[in-house]
């Protein structure tokens, strides 16, 4: 699943990774609203819940500390499948520490994305 | 101001003191009487008043003691304490909780006075003054700091998605369908990158704030030369770190010190030179880090080597931006740390820096 509030981002991203064939289905929410409804809606099959959540911090009104926010505390039959990698292209001091001692984040990736770096995370679940 | 727009208020449980002080003064200043401390409190809750007489020895509350009682509550109008008699106490008393500006004794002489509220109605106008203008800097210093913010995000973010589609043109085998357009492409906007980068780094590091935290040289280096080697997988690094000792320093300005060292090491390699070494040597005691970077690169002309640290120094022929260096001494500087350096052609280019740990400091 990528969050992400730009849609060029998203064309990107979703073509990289199905160019290097690193995911068989690709859930593309614009905003972290969408993604936290998306995993609520789907809370009861397994199959439609991400196994990666790829996501942005800089979002218009929920950002993506919001989204963690809110996500740590989701039941754990939809956290229990997913992991979540930040995808940003910030190099704000505080935004990167911040993300990288959040312990639902496994990683911190910096736009624009590696195809090698994710294949790492991707082959390491 | 016209100084008849002084505000002046006088306590005094004396009421003849009061209509004296009025008689000699009404046509400078704007006076306010009262003559007991809860009166003068009163028109202090509706008045705001520049400059406080005050008279010691009242009924009830003195005038240290009311000086004392207002501290917290109006703390800007400036204070004159009036005394008929020299009472040590009552002055040591004044000086040391009362924040009193003068000490005037009675009866008093017009033209001393007089100067005296004058001159506490412009220290009284200083403190005002210097008070917007910290607020008008903290503003602008917001505002800076917002700035700076929106640049790491709002400017850098689509420049990263232009890289993101070079990426895929890449990948999509479309590189080098259009000339060399997209190779352009590329070198434009990593450069404009790399110049967002160097110029947030440089304002970070003018920020006198100083975090100090532990920094663990081993995982730090590798992880920079992972960071920079990404697009010169030909260079060489031995790397060679003793660290038995914990170091407490400024984590980010020594990643951005040693970052901009390792990606120049590896950035002015020689094109032609079939094994490209760098070698980065650490050693920590509990007094300061000791750091080499070495390699063997294009090396630096004698007649460069006191330039390189300076803003905007670029040698010919080569494609820095003139800030690495000169951000790199300015982090050092704020850090006491020092920086040499040596080039020649058979040891190649060596760059020395000795970093304190605070460690050490803290203890001693």
């Amino acid at each position: 699943m990528l969050v992400d509030d730009s849609p060029v981002d998203l064309k990107i991203n979703a073509k990289i990774i199905s160019i290097n064939d690193l995911a068989e289905h690709i859930i593309l929410c614009k905003s972290a609203e969408a993604g936290l409804s998306h995993l609520r809606k789907h809370r009861d099959e397994v199959s439609e819940l991400p196994e990666l959540i790829l996501l942005d911090i800089q979002m218009p009104e929920m950002d993506g500390f919001d989204f963690l926010e809110v996500y740590q505390n989701l039941p754990k039959n939809i956290t229990g499948h997913s992991v979540v990698v930040i995808l940003s292209s910030t190099l704000d001091f505080g935004d990167i520490q911040r993300a990288e001692a959040n312990p639902s984040v496994l990683k911190m990736l910096k736009k624009p994305l590696q195809p090698a770096e994710l294949r790492k995370i991707i082959d390491a679940l | 101001m016209n100084a008849s727009n002084v505000r002046v208020l006088y306590i005094d449980d004396e009421d003849h003191n009061l209509q004296a002080f009025k008689a000699s003064f009404r046509r400078q200043y704007e006076i306010y009487t009262a003559n007991s401390a809860s009166e003068g409190l009163k028109i202090l809750e509706n008045v705001p008043v520049h400059v406080i007489i005050a008279d010691q020895k009242m009924p009830g509350t003195t005038g240290v003691e009311f000086f004392k009682s207002i501290i917290h509550t109006y703390p800007d109008p400036v204070r004159i304490l009036l005394t008929g008699y020299t009472d040590i106490e009552a002055l040591a008393d004044a000086i040391n909780h009362g924040d009193i500006y003068r000490y005037i004794t009675k009866p008093w002489n017009d033209l001393e006075l007089h100067n005296s509220i004058k001159n506490a109605y412009d220290a009284y106008k200083a403190k005002i003054d210097l008070r917007n203008k910290i607020t008008e800097l903290e503003k602008t210093n917001d505002e800076l700091n917002r700035f700076i913010y929106s640049i790491s995000h709002e400017l850098r973010a689509p420049l990263v998605s232009v890289l993101g589609i070079v990426n895929l043109v890449k990948m999509e085998d479309l590189f080098h369908s259009s000339g060399e357009y997209w190779g352009l492409i590329e070198t434009c906007s990593n450069k404009l990158d790399y110049y967002i980068q160097k110029t947030l780094q440089y304002y970070k590091n003018n920020k006198t704030a100083s975090d100090q935290s532990q920094v663990d040289f081993k995982k730090l280096v590798s992880e920079l030369i992972e960071l920079y080697a990404y697009t010169d997988k030909n260079t060489k690094f031995l790397v060679n770190i003793d660290q038995q000792e914990v170091f407490i320093g400024d984590s980010f300005r020594i990643e951005v010190i040693l970052g901009n060292l390792i990606s120049n090491a590896i950035k002015y390699q020689k094109a032609d030179e079939p094994d490209k070494k760098v070698n980065i040597n650490i050693s920590i005691n509990s007094y300061h880090a000791e750091i080499a970077i070495n390699d063997n690169g294009i090396g630096i002309l004698n007649e460069h080597l006191e330039k390189i640290f300076t803003q905007f120094f670029k040698s010919k022929n080569q494609h820095g931006s003139g800030l690495g260096l000169f951000i790199v001494k300015e982090a050092l500087t704020k850090i006491n740390g020092k920086i040499t350096v040596s080039s020649n052609p058979t040891d190649g280019t060596t760059f020395k820096i000795t970093i304190p740990n605070a460690q050490f400091n803290k203890e001693a």
